[in-house]
């Protein structure tokens, strides 16, 4: 046990005395109906296991919505579904030190604490005795879910089967309101400097819209909590996917951080000299989202950076609103014409996401056969597409279709509560987002064609049209394959050099960035190379060298 | 005796007149003031969600709509959850108000020998804290988890509220307490019958902060109860709606997004779950107001003891 | 009963009484015979004593965490120990002293203004002559109090963007040529956050004194006005001097929080621009400690408040003390 001994002796007399408070302690300790039964037989008898997942959601019982309940009939188990409120790693803390687990953790960002504090029981055992779906669907991953020690802890969320489908509708971070490229006949925009070539020559012929000035290009950097909205864009101006801070060579596989290099010069001088020019938005650095998404849905924004899923809210507002003129389209920026652009995901292996069981669980015989139970190309169907006929259709090629309202539904965040999308389609044992069935069809809705073109409104179509695309994904180069990436998934431990650079580093730029976009034009070297001396302070060699040395084992196979 | 009023003066001099009436435009724009976020909460919250995020909404909603309290409202727990609240603040208000006040009645005694000692005991607790993890094994060592005493014990002394009732009791005349005593009246007596009447606006204030921060608390059900839905409170499902209606923002790595990928048409949004449970948490504990501020706002007490 | 009416005396502390000079073990002797009559008091608050260190002296062994590079999984004595180190960093970090000044300058300044203005507020709310009114402005008063931090600054922050109120306003008054980013200039967000703060909770704080004010003797008034004093003077010389004990009191307990700032509302409303000012103490908690799973800088820097606590605690106390004012203990 690791509850201090001292501290329970000495409670215990204190307590002894204290009628007072002994008198009023009468809590149970909740779920302790053991399920009988460790010998592996198959059992269906009901049981009820608890889950908790450090994501946000609504709690539930599994039974209460469809899946959960079809689920159930099959395996003869019911989960209590309970998931972090407020602070994960507060709650990971009190978790560990009180050493109570839910039967299984799915970890999101508590995971090193968790696997440090021996939370999780060894899968592999299990794995190979009930498990033979988890091996066809983990069989190629083993070395990447497979810890230093040997052993399995957690069945992550992003194992592909039978293939790779891209997502059809990718974005950049880098959209262009539609009008403006309306205005000029539909050009190739590719390089930084033709984007804000663009936005320029259109607000000078139209600075105004409906009585309010035009806005040439804002982004959100108002808030230390998504910051990295205006920190990654040297990456991926540079041609590099999201990796986290770095850049990864194709052929050394050294890890170079962008910070403090010309990348980021570049992409901030420019911002500058847009300033200089009254094109960038004075509020970019103070502005709350609430502010921020107003803004977007006034349609005075010309252009803007942002990820698509930080700004839904905003998109989605513009797209009832009907007028497509006044909505954004994404576009492939880089710095210069010869670069690639990395805007597509490369084929990923996310291995610090995923379910496990805890040492506290009371049958994991019973749990890694649920686990089994639905990797099954049916069950991975129902969690993913839900039932034939109900929320799909399939037409007469065989292809898995969805009407215009089963898609609505799909999106509806009530229906899939209900029906159990909302806690069945991702933090469980699963096939990766990019995965394809045998019979050719996309395992997630989303990736199939079919269904991602019901969503297109009259103006995308036209707008693909002028652009000679099919779909959206069109507009950019097919992604590289990577075999280490994504890089920000590796994990450094918690107090370790590399976490504090990492924090100092971000803390220079959160306090500079301002200062140099908005700098007098001919200050802009001057607070540049103040910004590199502090920041030339810190230690990146070392920063740099470990996350060459991850890399480089994540090549070899080390995970 | 003469019930005199603060407010039964009628000489007014011109200086006077002056003063009442920059007082009275002084408070017309405090009100102004104050009352606009409040307004703003009730725009929002009848507002479509949707539309929200255009922003300008400021005291009327521009698209009314009832479905963000339909969200609240649908969670099935709501209304048990804040059977739970009204509980805790209940039981939690009489339980702390009366332990402290006992507490600050010996304390105010000028021959009790301990007197200093268990004020400075209890006076330098306001400034430290062990932390989080060890109060909550001390929790779990007293086998209060999961337990609705967990809401009611650790908060049975307030030190801040001790202090002012005890500065009340010091402000009781000193002859009330002596002639008690001479009538035979032991310590718990003195405190019972003529101490607690006595100190009724000092009480009123106390229960009114024990009240609020009992009806807002959230953070000990989410640390200690938080697997037992029947303990859970009306604060509590509140904070899980609105971090449920976060999910984009809860993600603060970029890649996270992955997770929350497609576009997920928003019928509440952050902003207006916020707007709606605002109103529909403070509502009820603002209505109980009235009802306590009589016993502080209005001139009374002392003048209008008798024997 | 016959109670000496208008003879209160506010805040009279009688400890004076009850000093006698004994010496050695006769005084200890004195000392348990005479506590030994006190049964009843003892047995109204000894359970009290009980609960106190049950529930905040025993987590104080929380405090060695401070010593050690702590996980949570591991028993007191398998941890690592650091000695010093969490200490070391703290003191040794640039950051630390300007997030110390901006700790110190902001709660000085909510101290101060949240003080003041909570007094002023109660005194001019008693000097309403409608108490319909009265109670309508006082229960408004305090209803910022009941938005959450997230809302309130959200609001502050929509009145002080470029194209907000208080610039349309500044601008239309002609103060100001052009509209000022307010919260993207360091040195104004001092004085925002106190504003900010007083907006929030004067009202909510104005209870205590309204309350303290019911305890004045109303014959006070009526002698005062027989002696045609005016509103401000019954203010000045009743009210004000009525309410003191009150206020001393509440002042020193505040001193002793001269390390807390706030969290939440610098946090909201910090930015990049004015990151230098707003930055405070638990903040920097919070991004060095927290959120990297260091609890021991995070306890370090606990014990560091505490102790400054008790200094500035003990001082003011002592203060008042020889002031002849009412005291905290």
């Amino acid at each position: 046990m690791r509850t201090k001994k001292w501290l329970q002796t000495g409670l215990a007399a204190v307590m002894a005395s204290a009628l007072l408070i002994a008198g009023c302690s009468g809590g149970n300790n909740g779920n302790k109906n053991s399920a009988s039964g460790n010998d592996g037989e198959v059992s269906t008898e009901p049981v009820t296991f608890t889950y908790f997942g450090f994501g946000a959601n609504k709690d539930t019982m599994a039974s209460d919505t469809t899946i959960g309940k079809k689920l159930q009939e099959q395996t003869g188990v019911d989960w209590k579904m309970e998931y972090v409120v407020g602070d994960g790693s507060t709650k990971s803390g009190v978790m560990i030190a009180g050493g109570d687990y839910p039967d299984v953790i799915s970890p999101v960002g508590e995971l090193a604490k968790l696997l440090d504090a021996g939370a999780y029981i060894p899968l592999n055992d299990l794995i190979e005795k009930y498990g033979p779906n988890i091996k066809r669907v983990y069989g190629d991953y083993m070395n990447k879910i497979t810890n230093e020690d040997g052993n399995i802890y957690i069945l992550p969320f992003t194992a592909n089967v039978n293939g790779y489908l891209s997502p059809p509708d990718p974005s950049s971070t880098f959209w262009m309101q539609r009008r403006v490229l309306k205005e000029f006949g539909y050009p190739e925009v590719k390089t930084l400097d033709q984007y804000f070539d663009l936005i320029e020559k259109y607000q000078a012929k139209y600075p105004k819209v409906d009585g309010k000035d035009t806005i040439g290009f804002a982004t959100f950097a108002g808030t230390a909590g998504e910051f990295f909205t205006i920190t990654n864009q040297p990456m991926h101006l540079a041609g590099y996917p999201n990796e986290g801070g770095v850049l990864v060579d194709m052929e050394s596989h050294e890890a170079k951080l962008y910070q403090g290099t010309e990348d980021e010069k570049r992409w901030l001088a420019k911002l500058n000299e847009m300033n200089g020019k009254g094109l960038v938005d004075p509020e970019t650095f103070t502005a709350n989202k609430d502010q921020y998404l107003a803004k977007l849905t006034s349609g005075r924004v010309l252009g803007y950076v942002n990820y698509s899923w930080q700004i839904n809210d905003a998109t989605n507002n513009l797209r009832s609103a009907g007028n497509d003129d006044l909505r954004y389209v994404a576009l492939p920026i880089v710095f210069d014409e010869g670069i690639k652009d990395a805007y597509v995901d490369p084929p990923s292996f996310v291995n610090n996401r995923g379910l496990g069981i805890s040492v506290s669980a009371k049958d994991p015989v019973r749990i890694i056969k649920y686990f089994d139970n639905l990797l099954t190309d049916e069950n991975q169907k129902l969690v993913e597409w839900g039932i034939e006929g109900e929320t799909y259709t399939k037409n007469a090629e065989g292809r898995m279709v969805m009407s215009e309202e089963q898609l609505t539904n799909r999106n509806d965040n009530d229906f899939k509560r209900k029906f159990g999308f909302a806690y069945f389609d991702y933090e469980w044992p699963r096939y990766g987002d990019n995965s394809v069935y045998d019979d050719g069809n996309a395992h997630v809705p989303f990736n199939q064609p079919e269904v991602a073109a019901i969503n297109y409104t009259e103006g995308d179509k036209t707008l693909l049209e002028k652009y000679n695309l099919k779909t959206f994904s069109d507009f950019y180069a097919e992604p590289v394959e990577r075999p280490w990436y994504p890089a920000w998934s590796i994990e450094k431990e918690p107090g370790s050099p590399e976490q504090l650079f990492s924090q100092r580093a971000g803390d220079l730029q959160q306090k500079y960035y301002p200062r140099m976009v908005l700098a007098a034009p001919g200050q802009f070297e001057k607070v540049w190379s103040e910004y590199l001396a502090e920041y030339n302070k810190l230690d990146a060699k070392g920063y740099e060298e470990f996350m060459t040395n991850k890399i480089k084992d994540r090549i070899d196979g080390k995970w | 005796m003469a019930k005199s009023k603060t407010n039964s003066y009628r000489n007014s001099s011109l200086g006077d007149r002056i003063f009442d009436i920059c007082n009275t435009i002084f408070m017309i724009l405090l009100v102004i003031v104050t009352l606009y976020p409040f307004l703003n909460m009730f725009a929002l919250s009848f507002n479509e969600a949707n539309d929200s995020v255009r922003g300008d909404i400021y005291i009327w909603p521009r698209e009314w709509t009832l479905r963000n309290f339909e969200y609240v409202f649908s969670e099935s727990n709501i209304f048990f959850s804040t059977f739970v609240s009204a509980a805790r603040t209940v039981i939690g208000t009489v339980v702390s108000v009366f332990c402290t006040a006992m507490l600050a009645y010996t304390v105010s005694r000028p021959e009790y020998k301990l007197k200093k000692f268990v004020s400075v005991t209890f006076i330098f607790t306001m400034y430290f804290s062990g932390g989080l993890i060890p109060g909550y094994l001390l929790i779990k060592e007293l086998n209060m988890l999961n337990s609705f005493w967990v809401y009611i014990i650790p908060g049975i002394i307030g030190v801040f509220n001790m202090i002012v009732i005890r500065s009340f009791i010091e402000a009781l005349p000193e002859g009330l307490m002596e002639s008690a005593k001479i009538d035979g009246a032991g310590d718990f007596i003195t405190f019972s019958r003529i101490v607690l009447p006595l100190t009724v606006p000092a009480l009123a204030t106390v229960s009114l902060f024990v009240a609020v921060y009992q009806w807002n608390s959230w953070f000990d059900v989410f640390l200690y109860n938080s697997s037992t839905p029947s303990l859970s409170t009306l604060q509590y499902e509140l904070m899980k709606m609105l971090s449920t209606s976060n999910t984009a923002m809860s993600s603060s790595s970029a890649a996270d997004a992955f997770a929350n990928a497609q576009g997920n048409k928003a019928t509440v949004t952050p902003t207006s779950i916020r707007a709606t449970m605002t109103i529909v948490a403070s509502v009820p504990i603002i209505i109980v107001y009235p009802f306590l501020q009589k016993y502080f706002v209005k001139g009374m007490v002392v003048g209008g003891v008798k024997g | 009963m016959e109670l000496g009416k208008g003879t209160v005396q506010v805040g009279k502390t009688a400890v004076q009484l009850a000093k006698s000079n004994n010496t050695g073990t006769s005084r200890f002797k004195t000392f348990f015979k005479e506590l030994s009559k006190q049964k009843m008091l003892m047995l109204m608050s000894l359970p009290f004593l009980l609960w106190v260190i049950v529930f905040k002296y025993l987590p104080l062994w929380g405090w060695t965490i401070a010593f050690q590079k702590f996980k949570p999984a591991k028993d007191l004595f398998d941890q690592k120990w650091v000695g010093w180190d969490n200490f070391k960093f703290l003191f040794q970090e640039q950051q630390f002293y300007r997030v110390l000044r901006n700790t110190l300058v902001m709660s000085s300044i909510n101290l101060v203004l949240g003080f003041v203005t909570a007094i002023v507020l109660a005194l001019l709310l008693n000097e309403l002559r409608n108490v319909f009114f009265k109670r309508t402005v006082q229960t408004i008063s305090y209803l910022p109090y009941f938005i959450s931090w997230v809302v309130a600054a959200n609001i502050v922050q929509m009145a002080l963007a470029p194209e907000g109120i208080i610039n349309v306003l500044l601008v239309k008054a002609q103060l100001i040529d052009h509209p000022i980013l307010w919260l993207g200039e360091g040195k104004y967000f001092w004085g925002i956050l106190g504003v900010t703060e007083v907006w929030k909770n004067v009202g909510w704080n104005t209870i205590i004194y309204l309350a303290a004010i019911t305890s004045i003797d109303p014959s006070q008034y009526e002698a005062a006005e027989i002696d045609g004093a005016s509103r401000l003077q019954r203010m000045f010389y009743i009210t004000l001097p009525g309410i003191k004990p009150v206020i001393v009191l509440i002042l020193i307990m505040n001193l002793g929080h001269i390390l807390e700032s706030g969290f939440e509302a610098q946090y909201l409303l910090g930015n990049g621009m004015n990151l230098d000012y707003s930055e405070n103490l638990d903040i920097f908690v919070l991004k060095y400690g927290m959120q990297m799973n260091n609890f021991g800088l995070a306890t370090a820097a606990g014990m560091f408040k505490t102790l400054v606590s008790f200094i500035f605690l003990i001082a003011a106390n002592n203060i008042a003390k020889r002031m002849g004012e009412s005291r905290l203990y």
